[in-house]
């Protein structure tokens, strides 16, 4: 067997493994402390701080929403009590406006009922003159009429019973 | 010529049929070229030099613990002392001239006796690359660490296009990686391990696309030591409940326990054995299919002559294209699978479970996800 083809390309060298294998762990242990460790540990940290960022993102935008959420609330319960306050003027104009009116009918009336019993009182006051005046023409022009035979008194007892009968006719 | 091989040496045994037709037309052509000879087999198995070839050859240094500690500064001044030999001119001896023969084989015995050495602690290629991935990792990710520390990334939004493609990765590996078999609260003790594995695993898979680069993770030894660090990582983190699961299944019967122990005991070993032997052998795959796709061109010059062979280079020229865009996609994967199933047998032993249903064979994964 060609000596060179022999010990090429399957050999194990004992030697050789403890040289790599030795040095692997000191490659290891110097990456660890020089490499991978400040790398991982600076990503482990800048992983933590984009997430702190973003949670207090997300609380920041709650609480915003919270604050719009509750300006909305106070906006819609000012409108209602602005609905409210309208309503309750408008019944009270409204109630004001009814005893206004009915005020004024009741004076309107009682004037009237007045109005009437003065001109009723006025009439009654004006057929009394007239009763007079009228028995008191009816006697002058009888007077001057029958002057002779009969007596005043007897005449204007004739003429009283005359005008009674009219009026009650 | 025994040193280096032929590339139609590689494929003799695939192209049997028309191998008669090749020695006629190797006979009446010209000859092969020494410059078409290429080493392929020093390419992708391991060796005790560096060489970018063409500019310079950089001998490792030789390391054995064998009779006492020797060091030697290259193979050749290894042979050269006397106490050691390459076991090829220990075979062959009349072909070695001292001082100037340079190393065959590169695996060294005692030259008395043709003892093979107790320990070889040599320093290969694949050490000395697989060192490259490791500082690499270091620098890239040690560098990324400091702008972290200075503030960009940490407060504000990661600067530039190298830092946002890297904590990408980080950031998929620690999520859908660890985080999901391992669980958020453990995360951070594993986390550094299996980031460490991709990223080493990543460069020594993407080093072998570099020009005289070479891939540390196609030597089954690199991919052994690799799982053998995750096998640690599983079994020294173990809870009570995973080891009962090994030793004292709940819900199985007393006497199937005793085909059980075994079996669970054997589960230990093979989930790392199938880690390693997975990465090596895509690796190793990807390196070779690229050669010999390369390879063709000259065992179609060799065959039908210069002219075929270098027409028919178009061909084997896209397909090594389309397979090395498949090798930088099986690179990311390979490494992404390692790192998978380590945080998955990690998770699996740091599970705390009451109930007594069996976990899933992990393994029964394998065939869909291991693409190459």
């Amino acid at each position: 067997m060609n000596p060179v083809l022999a010990n090429a390309l399957l050999n194990f060298e004992t030697g050789i493994v403890l040289w790599v294998g030795v040095t692997f762990v000191l490659f290891f242990v110097l990456l660890k402390k020089f490499a991978w460790g400040p790398v991982l540990q600076a990503l482990e940290q800048r992983e933590k701080s984009i997430q702190e960022s973003l949670d207090s993102a997300e609380k920041a935008m709650s609480r915003a929403e919270e604050i719009s959420r509750k300006n909305d609330e106070a906006l819609r319960q000012a409108e209602v009590e602005a609905q409210r306050l309208r309503k309750e003027a408008k019944e009270e104009a409204e109630k004001i406006r009814v005893d206004l009116i009915d005020k004024a009918r009741t004076e309107a009336e009682a004037v009237k009922e007045q109005t009437l019993a003065s001109i009723e009182q006025e009439k009654q006051k004006a057929m009394l003159e007239l009763r007079s005046h009228v028995a008191e023409l009816a006697l002058e022009a009888a007077g001057k009429i029958l002057n002779a035979e009969l007596d005043e008194k007897k005449n204007k007892k004739l003429v009283d019973d005359f005008i009674d009968g009219l009026s009650k006719n | 010529m025994v040193k280096t091989l032929r590339i139609a040496l590689l494929f003799c045994l695939l192209l049997l049929l028309a191998g008669s037709h090749a020695h006629a037309a190797g006979d009446t052509e010209e000859p092969i070229e020494p410059a078409t000879e290429v080493d392929i087999l020093s390419k992708m198995g391991d060796r005790y030099y560096i060489e970018f070839e063409n500019l310079f050859k950089f001998y490792l240094p030789r390391i054995i613990i064998s009779d006492g500690f020797h060091f030697y500064g290259s193979t050749k001044s290894a042979m050269n002392s006397g106490v050691f030999q390459d076991q090829y001119y220990f075979e062959n001896p009349d072909e070695f001239v001292p001082g100037e023969s340079s190393a065959v084989s590169y695996k060294l015995v005692h030259a008395e006796d043709g003892r093979p050495v107790m320990l070889d602690m040599s320093i290969s290629k694949h050490v000395v690359w697989f060192w490259l991935a490791g500082l690499l990792t270091l620098l890239i990710f040690g560098r990324l660490a400091n702008k972290y520390k200075a503030g960009i990334g940490r407060d504000t939004a990661p600067k530039g296009a190298g830092m946002n493609f890297a904590e990408v990765m980080i950031v998929y590996l620690r999520d859908e990686v660890v985080k999901s078999n391992i669980g958020e609260e453990k995360y951070l003790k594993f986390a550094p391990y299996l980031l460490s594995c991709f990223f080493i695993i990543l460069f020594m898979n993407l080093f072998g696309l570099m020009p005289w680069g070479q891939t540390p993770t196609s030597d089954i030894s690199v991919t052994a030591a690799l799982a053998i660090t995750t096998f640690f990582m599983v079994n020294l983190n173990g809870t009570k409940d995973y080891w009962k699961h090994v030793f004292a299944m709940p819900g199985v019967p007393k006497l199937m326990l005793i085909i059980m122990i075994p079996v669970e005991i054997l589960g230990l070993f093979t989930k790392p054995f199938a880690l390693a032997i997975r990465l090596f052998a895509n690796m190793l795959a990807g390196k070779m299919l690229i050669l010999s796709m390369l390879g063709m061109v000259f065992i179609f010059m060799g065959m039908y002559g210069t002219g075929v062979g270098l027409g028919s280079g178009i061909i084997w020229v896209s397909f090594t294209l389309f397979i090395y865009a498949l090798k930088v996609f099986a690179a990311f994967l390979q490494a992404f699978i390692f790192t998978m199933f380590s945080a998955l047998f990690i998770g699996m032993a740091l599970e705390d479970h009451s109930h007594d249903h069996h976990e899933e064979e992990p393994d029964a994964l394998q065939p869909a996800t291991q693409l190459q």
